[in-house]
């Protein structure tokens, strides 16, 4: 009975996860098509809840791979989950207080690393094979590509469009930042809700809900996670779109088409070999390399620099807050009372914190009125 | 290193990145340049300019299609 009420608030944490992910990562899908004005914001949000939906049924593969590849899924227990989930959601919901783009996978898998780390010791955690060749690399190795695969495409761009009327070649690579903003929405809900599926099957697993012989993903963990993840996206997280899309560069539609068509290819390449990437790391790598090629000092460096400070602490700060969330949930024994003690918790935070924002965001308005 | 991370898929990351993303866009780009000569060309009566740039719209937008259905098929089968 004591697990079942376990297993019922890691579900619920895992979806509130993924929600925090669809709301803090709308800004990789849509900033550069809302800041070109190529569509509204409120449609563009729309659009990608819709096709980050339709992409977490496209394929079950990370699902698996999250389940299987960082941590040791026959030593991790459900505290461990619920540990890692609150590190990631907490980590998720600073940077967005602080209007950063960082990556929500890896805060999850900084969180369970943290939390795996203190509950069952560093044998559990697939240090070599799945943290750095299946983490850190691709993390060091996507921005960089992405970056320069924009600058290089931006440059070509400016050459093969040079002669046309300015107001034609706006209309025209709008349009196709509906294209790729799209497939970009896609390739999210394709990766990102399977990771929060990957959790879930794993708490059930732990729980002896599934037999570890029988890995399967159960349908209603598919559609739950496909629901949290667009919600997530519709309500999208303002603050970081509004950094992604005009507070690293102002740019212009072809910016906005490169950074995007760019920042996909990678994505879909390093699918493709089997690299589970960021895509938040990705896009903005594509864009400040849209911005950089046109000019150098068109980009805000210093914002730049905020991303990349980011990126950095997010595998080590969401591990650290994972593995305390462990031991405060330990303290209250192995039943539920810890999970339901830290849930309280961290409700309340988010609650502050939104509260906090929000009379920020209105006393700017009266301010600019 | 090379038992963490395979250098080959690494390396296929990297050429397959460039060609798509630096490939696609500029392919866009041209057709976009291609429908955009050609209304031009066409106003003005000149025929053959304005199927030459015509041909290079279509085409180029075709490849850009075929790229976004390849796109979906990597998701697809991945």
């Amino acid at each position: 009975m004591g697990s079942d009420v376990i297993v019922v608030i890691v579900v619920a944490t895992a979806l509130a996860f993924d929600f925090t992910n669809g709301f803090h990562d709308t800004a990789n899908v849509v900033a550069t098509s809302i800041s070109t004005r190529a569509m509204p914001p409120r449609i563009a949000v729309g659009y990608a809840a819709i096709l980050n939906f339709v992409g977490a049924f496209v394929s079950l593969e990370v699902a698996a791979t999250v389940a299987n590849d960082v941590v040791d899924p026959a030593s991790i227990g459900l505290l461990s989950i619920f540990a890692g989930l609150v590190g990631a959601i907490a980590w998720n919901l600073m940077t967005w207080y602080f209007g950063l783009p960082s990556s929500s996978s890896h805060a999850l898998i900084g969180g369970i690393v943290g939390a795996v780390l203190v509950a069952d010791g560093p044998g559990a955690i697939f240090f070599d094979s799945g943290i750095l060749g299946k983490v850190m690399i691709p993390a060091l190795v996507a921005p960089v590509l992405a970056f320069a695969v924009a600058g290089l495409a931006i440059l070509l761009i400016y050459r093969a469009v040079g002669r046309m009327r300015p107001t034609r070649a706006t209309r025209g690579f709008r349009f196709g930042q509906v294209i790729s903003g799209g497939l970009l929405a896609l390739a999210h809900g394709t990766n990102d809700a399977q990771k929060t599926m990957g959790v879930i099957t794993l708490a059930l697993v732990a729980n002896g809900t599934i037999a570890s012989s029988d890995f399967h993903v159960p349908d209603w963990v598919v559609i739950t996670s496909a629901t949290a993840i667009s919600v997530g996206t519709y309500v999208g997280g303002w603050r970081i779109i509004k950094t992604m899309g005009s507070r690293i560069h102002k740019m212009d539609a072809a910016q906005g088409f490169a950074a995007q068509g760019s920042g996909a290819a990678v994505i879909l390449a390093s699918s493709h070999v089997g690299f589970p990437l960021s895509t938040t790391q990705t896009i903005s790598g594509a864009v400040i390399g849209s911005g950089a090629a046109k000019r150098l000092s068109a980009v805000r460096w210093g914002v730049a620099g905020n991303i990349v400070v980011a990126w950095i602490l997010t595998l080590p700060a969401s591990a650290a807050i994972g593995a305390i969330t462990y031991v405060i949930t330990r303290a209250f024994g192995t039943g539920a009372a810890g999970p339901i003690v830290v849930s309280t918790l961290i409700l309340g935070g988010a609650g502050l914190l939104f509260v906090r924002r929000a009379q920020e965001a209105a006393r700017t308005a009266a301010a600019e009125t | 290193m090379i038992a963490i991370i395979d250098t080959g898929d690494l390396l296929e990351v990297v050429w397959t990145s460039i060609l798509a993303g630096v490939g696609v866009t500029v392919i866009y780009g041209l057709a976009l340049l291609g429908l955009d000569r050609a209304i031009e060309f066409g106003r003005a009566g000149r025929g053959l300019e304005a199927a030459a740039y015509g041909a290079l719209g279509v085409i180029c937008s075709a490849g850009v299609l075929a790229s976004l259905v390849f796109a979906i098929f990597v998701m697809v089968d991945k």
